[in-house]
């Protein structure tokens, strides 16, 4: 081991194609990316990975207890973020819903995150001699890694993706998951933050060291296939405004759908898509009811893959107006798509693409005139989407593979 | 020693396939017939209920009116069911011709669509009752003289619209808080310009057969053909009781195992045993009911059934707020009905077609959210998950007709460009 972080442990949570939200994609566009850079990668999974994956290896830390007898165990024992409660829409939602995390007794979750630390730190003790730095991915694996770095005394870096401050943004979270992250982040050599965003939120609510945050962005895959972006794929005859994510609070569907209302009074005509599953679900139908716009905002439901890339294809404009936004992949992916994006100011991805429309979340009349202003000036229509698009060139996995390897250095020179 | 009225309704809603947000303005006429044929939800259901009850229940009736030369009954038949039976079981059909054909059982008129517009839409009301009454004549040779709306919705209003029609009658529901402690076994008159005769539901001796009979709770369980003909002849020769119910009461909502076929065919035999009971249809009853008085004025006002708000058959609230009761109901049923004008206006056969399909009723039933018992009728009846689902697909149907509507408007342009 002659450079420090040529090779990693890296303690994960989910992994594609069995991934409930953006921490799955993240860790297969930056592994694959440190592997070609020469990464050796270990991957820990609290579950069986199906599919294949050939640049690193994957350690199957599950507990055969976690899966009752008949169900799958290709998913995490419980989700690490919320999902929804109510309605699933889709055979994935309805095994996930099954080991939902609020479900569980805290006492059965810290019961589980503990063994997963067991289980981790075993195979990883075995393995020392392979490794020189512990990398770990949001709060489920911060006990893991702290346990693992213990025992091995090797450095430990943690990786902020999402936090419960972002998930929860009244403040009242989980107890057990803030102080988790706490600890995790306390205990870590370096801490990895998505966004400068998060990394004031890191600075300013969990009282971290801003010295020992860096800030990494995500990348995003370039498209194998070009889009093919534009009105046939259906309501050809309107303009159609795309929401997509969990239909939580910390997403702001609520004030999409209030933007949805002062948007219908200007253009009656706009279709807005609600695309997304969540505990808000109900809650959402209501409103839009009670507003009147029945016929003007409809829910999809639960989208992926081929739905997924129509509706980013199809939408005339994309808009994502969270509460807390760590990063938000999403945003790129519609912009990957000349789909122009409207981006909370309270986003990580804001940061990576400065020629998006930046709005704070509560600024209805400023997302409506900006969308206004997009949908009825097909020039600055098309300025954006292409602006948009240089934005995104720099944004590479290989890119954030690099500051990962120069953070894996110097957390090796500490 | 009274005068039974026995009356069974016939309908099944289109219920909407799982049309997507991503077919929009591509997925015309396929609202309510999935294209995967034989997996096809109204096909599946109408074709299990045909078996159950449809068959059977019609061999039954066709029976009895050979064999019981006293017994008569009536029907109310939707548009819609009539055009699903078509397509899935033509069979029923003809049974029911042959059993029209005896002269002793009566077609009621109502709205081709079984739809809420009595509520919402005068005009279109009109034309719905037209054209079911149009589609009765052209299929039995019969054409309906008294009216029954919409799970027997009825208000002053309502009376006032049907008065302007030509019907002799309109059957309703017996509600305390507007009939107070007078005896529902007379017949009442509109309280409206024109008096029109009105004949209520018998609610109690009703739902014994409908909802009580198999009811291993029900402290008269199990019901006897002779325990129920007390309770029948408990009532005088000048009174009529009004058996109204769902025709899927016999083998679908009660099953053939509880005997419920045997009950009723022993109810009316042993019934017509006495020379003094007999059954009447809806008109007998009318034309027996205006007898009593040379002329309208001198209609007492305590014959007058005076409805201000609508009253219906549905919940244990007989109004209807099963169909309107939360906001997905009421912004639903408004967006449809708002639609009116334009749909009319472009007048485009398959999409009026597609519109008039979603005003029926069963559509705003599914997405009823009230509590308790009645929550649990619902939840029986709907095809869907939730009524939240209910609402998710039925705004999906709306944006695409409004999306068609905007198809046709812009092709209109075109056309008057070129």
């Amino acid at each position: 081991m002659s450079v420090v972080g040529n090779s990693v442990f890296m303690i994960g949570w989910e992994y594609p194609p069995h991934n409930s939200g953006g921490l799955g994609v993240a860790c297969q566009g930056m592994t694959e990316a440190l592997a070609g850079q020469n990464t050796q990668i270990y991957f820990t999974l609290p579950h069986k990975q199906f599919g294949s994956v050939s640049h690193m290896s994957i350690l199957e830390c599950a507990d055969p207890a976690w899966f009752a007898a008949g169900t799958i165990s290709t998913h995490p024992p419980f989700l690490a973020y919320t999902a929804d409660k109510r309605t699933p829409q889709s055979l994935e939602e309805v095994v996930f819903d099954r080991h939902h995390l609020n479900a569980l007794p805290q006492s059965e979750l810290e019961s589980k995150v503990d063994r997963y630390a067991e289980l981790v730190t075993q195979k990883g003790k075995a393995l020392q001699q392979q490794y020189d730095v512990i990398h770990a991915h949001d709060w489920m694996s911060f006990p893991a890694a702290m346990s693992l770095a213990d025992a091995t005394k090797k450095p430990f870096i943690a990786h902020v993706h999402s936090t419960e401050m972002d998930r929860i943004p009244s403040g009242y979270g989980s107890d057990y998951i803030m102080s988790t992250e706490y600890q995790g982040m306390m205990a870590a050599d370096r801490v990895i933050a998505v966004s400068y965003y998060t990394k004031q939120l890191l600075v300013h609510k969990y009282r971290i060291d801003p010295n020992k945050i860096y800030v990494v962005h995500n990348g995003i895959n370039p498209l194998l296939v070009a889009p093919d972006a534009g009105r046939h794929h259906f309501a050809s005859q309107r303009p159609v405004i795309v929401f997509m994510g969990r239909l939580t609070m910390q997403k702001g569907a609520d004030y999409f759908l209030q933007l949805a209302r002062a948007v219908l009074a200007e253009i009656p005509e706009a279709l807005f898509v609600v695309a997304g599953s969540g505990d808000m679900y109900h809650q959402l139908l209501l409103q839009n009811a009670g507003q009147g716009l029945s016929a003007n905002v409809l829910f999809s439901g639960f989208v992926r893959d081929t739905q997924q890339q129509i509706l980013l294809d199809r939408a005339d404009l994309f808009v994502m107006p969270s509460v807390s936004e760590p990063f938000g992949l999403v945003a790129l992916e519609a912009a990957q798509r000349k789909t122009p994006v409207i981006v909370s100011s309270n986003s990580g991805v804001s940061e990576v693409l400065p020629n998006s429309v930046v709005a704070d979340f509560w600024d209805i009349d400023k997302m409506k005139s900006e969308i206004i202003r997009l949908l009825t000036k097909p020039d600055e229509y098309q300025s954006t989407v292409n602006q948009q698009l240089a934005d995104l060139k720099p944004l590479t996995w290989a890119s954030t593979a690099q500051k990962i390897r120069a953070v894996y250095a110097k957390t090796g020179q500490k | 020693m009274p005068k039974v009225c026995f009356y069974l309704h016939l309908h099944q809603p289109p219920r909407l396939t799982n049309i997507s947000v991503f077919g929009l303005g591509t997925q015309a006429d396929r609202y309510f017939q999935s294209p995967e044929g034989e997996n096809d939800q109204n096909r599946k259901i109408f074709l299990k209920v045909a078996e159950k009850s449809y068959l059977p229940m019609l061999h039954l009736l066709g029976q009895l009116l050979q064999t019981e030369p006293g017994f008569k009954c009536a029907f109310s038949i939707s548009g819609v069911f009539i055009e699903q039976a078509q397509r899935y079981q033509p069979k029923i059909l003809e049974i029911l011709k042959r059993i029209v054909a005896t002269g002793k059982a009566e077609l009621l008129g109502e709205t081709y669509y079984h739809s809420l517009a009595s509520l919402y839409s005068p005009s279109e009301f009109k034309i719905q009752v037209k054209r079911h009454s149009e589609l009765l004549e052209d299929l039995f040779g019969f054409t309906p003289k008294v009216f029954r709306n919409t799970e027997l919705i009825y208000s002053n209003q309502i009376g006032e619209q049907v008065s302007q029609l030509p019907f002799t009658g309109i059957l309703t529901e017996a509600v305390g808080r507007y009939l107070w402690d007078r005896p529902k076994t007379k017949v009442y008159f509109s309280y409206t310009k024109k008096k029109v005769p009105l004949l209520l539901k018998h609610a109690e001796l009703s739902d014994d057969i409908a909802f009580r009979f198999s009811d291993k709770n029900w402290k008269e369980h199990p019901l006897s053909a002779e325990r129920y003909l007390e309770w029948v002849e408990m009532y005088q020769e000048t009174e009529f009781v009004n058996l109204f119910m769902d025709f899927e009461t016999f083998g679908e909502h009660q099953w053939a195992d509880t005997g419920i076929f045997q009950f009723w065919a022993a109810f009316v035999h042993q019934f017509l045993a006495r020379p003094a009971n007999s059954f009447v249809t809806p008109s007998e009853e009318i034309a027996r009911a205006l007898s009593e008085f040379k002329q309208p004025s001198d209609i007492p006002d305590w014959r007058l059934y005076d409805v201000p708000e609508p009253i219906s058959w549905a919940d244990v609230d007989r109004d209807v707020t099963a169909w309107r009761d939360n906001v997905l109901q009421q912004d639903t049923l408004r967006t449809i009905y708002e639609l009116e004008p334009q749909i009319l206006g472009v007048g485009d056969k398959r999409l009026v077609e597609d519109w008039r399909k979603l005003q029926t009723s069963d559509h705003f039933y599914y997405m009823c959210t009230k509590w308790s018992a009645d929550g649990d009728v619902h939840a029986y009846f709907s095809p869907y998950q939730s009524p939240y689902e209910a609402y998710r697909r039925y705004s999906i149907a709306l944006a695409d007709i409004q999306e068609r509507l905007l198809q046709k408007q812009a092709n209109g342009i075109f056309k008057n460009i070129t």
